[in-house]
């Protein structure tokens, strides 16, 4: 579904990476690994075209991506590193908000369901700077739920979280990559998932 | 369709923070009335000099308090990634600026717009001055919100001297200034100097999402 052919990033005269060719495809998860400074972030970033390539080629679904960045993105979810939530606004707010913006068809009930599991539905009218960096991680990965989206990309998606949190993550991409999604993660965390695929930029 | 609903969830959200922001504002409005009083009681109690100069401070002041909030035009959602997670959602750059463009309008300078006539009152301004500065300043606010969209996104650029985005507003709200103030002391040439306001804010509405876009992909590009 998703296919990169020679990639390459630079910045200034320095080679992030280099000539990197990989796929992936529904049912598939694929894990970057690598040290701090090794350019995961980059990549990502390079994969979703907010960074621009300085070689190579990105397709969906057999297309370039440059000919439609619309269709690639109705079909990916990114999750940054960051809380890209408004910090002035409730937790609620901000679901609504990426509801509506995503026209998700979850439901209210469902909503409510994930924020229990979740142990966030105390916090609904909570503004965001009012949470532990814990908390915020798990709203952000809600929205991997909410948008309802085949395509996950996730930065650091460990971060923070606790035991139990992992563990919701962990059966959360399984369930995905069961129904056809598929997920690329770059973390140092080695989760407990069989068939994970890894790129290794160490 | 799908557009049109996102802009509206767009400048529903904006609204929300603006809200929640709402410190903020009102001391954006009590700076702007403070220098005020801060000029009355520096000129003294001479009423001519007034009527010389009243327009010209209000108008100085009203570009000077806008100038305050430009930090927070782009910047939260440029530093926690939502502006790449809005463009994600199927919304161009363009079109986040002239959003973001109308939400600084609506909840930015329209408080500005209310509170002249108070401010004029103040300051002693008659009846057709009020009016006139309320016409000028409507069509003037907008052109500001442009080039505050401008300069917060080339300041996205700039990570370490955030008084160049307020120099660029000032120095190209002169033209403003000249033709508002003129309107004011030449009041039988309103048609012709208004529609050189009016000429002024549709440069700026026309290069005002294409400049602030190539600044925010800049600026994404280089985080």
């Amino acid at each position: 579904m998703l296919l990169t052919n020679n990639l390459s990033f630079a910045r200034s005269t320095k080679n992030i990476f280099e000539n990197i060719s990989f796929s992936i495809a529904p049912g598939k998860i694929i894990q970057i690994k690598g040290n701090n400074g090794s350019g995961k972030t980059t990549f990502i970033k390079t994969i979703l075209h907010i960074l621009k390539p300085a070689t190579g080629e990105i397709f969906w679904s057999g297309k370039n991506i440059n000919k439609d960045i619309f269709e690639y993105y109705s079909n990916t979810t990114f999750i940054m590193d960051k809380c890209s939530s408004s910090s002035n606004l409730t937790v609620i707010d901000n679901i609504i908000f990426w509801k509506n913006l995503n026209s998700s068809k979850i439901s209210k009930e469902q909503i409510s369901l994930l924020l229990h599991k979740l142990n966030l539905k105390k916090y609904l009218e909570t503004k965001i700077f009012q949470l532990s960096s814990g908390e915020i991680k798990k709203l952000e990965l809600i929205r991997l739920i909410i948008e309802q989206k085949k395509f996950w990309v996730i930065d650091e998606p460990y971060n923070h979280l606790d035991e139990q949190s992992i563990n919701i993550l962990n059966e959360t991409f399984k369930d995905h990559i069961r129904n056809n999604g598929f997920v690329l993660f770059a973390s140092h965390y080695d989760p407990l998932i069989n068939n994970i695929e890894i790129i290794n930029f160490s | 369709m799908q557009l049109i609903k996102k802009t509206f969830i767009f400048l529903y959200r904006e609204m929300k923070i603006s809200f929640s922001n709402l410190s903020d504002l009102l001391s954006n409005i009590l700076f702007f009335f403070l220098s005020i009083f801060i000029f009355v009681f520096a000129i003294g109690p001479e009423k001519s000099s007034y009527n010389e100069i009243a327009i010209g401070i209000l108008w100085s002041l009203l570009i000077l308090s806008s100038t305050l909030s430009l930090r927070k035009y782009y910047e939260e959602d440029f530093k926690n990634g939502t502006l790449i997670i809005l463009h994600m959602s199927g919304l161009s750059y363009e079109l986040i600026v002239i959003l973001k463009v109308i939400s600084h309008f609506l909840f930015v300078q329209i408080p500005f717009l209310i509170s002249i006539p108070i401010a004029s009152i103040i300051i002693g301004l008659s009846t057709n001055e009020i009016l006139l500065l309320f016409i000028t300043f409507s069509i003037g606010s907008l052109i500001l919100s442009c080039l505050g969209s401008i300069s917060a996104s080339m300041n996205l650029l700039n990570k370490f001297n955030f008084s160049i985005g307020s120099a660029i507003v000032l120095l190209f709200s002169i033209p403003l200034i000249i033709f508002s103030i003129g309107i004011l002391n030449e009041p039988e040439n309103f048609n012709f100097l208004f529609n050189i306001i009016l000429g002024i804010a549709f440069i700026f509405i026309g290069i005002t999402p294409w400049s602030s876009a190539a600044s925010l992909k800049l600026a994404i590009n280089n985080q």
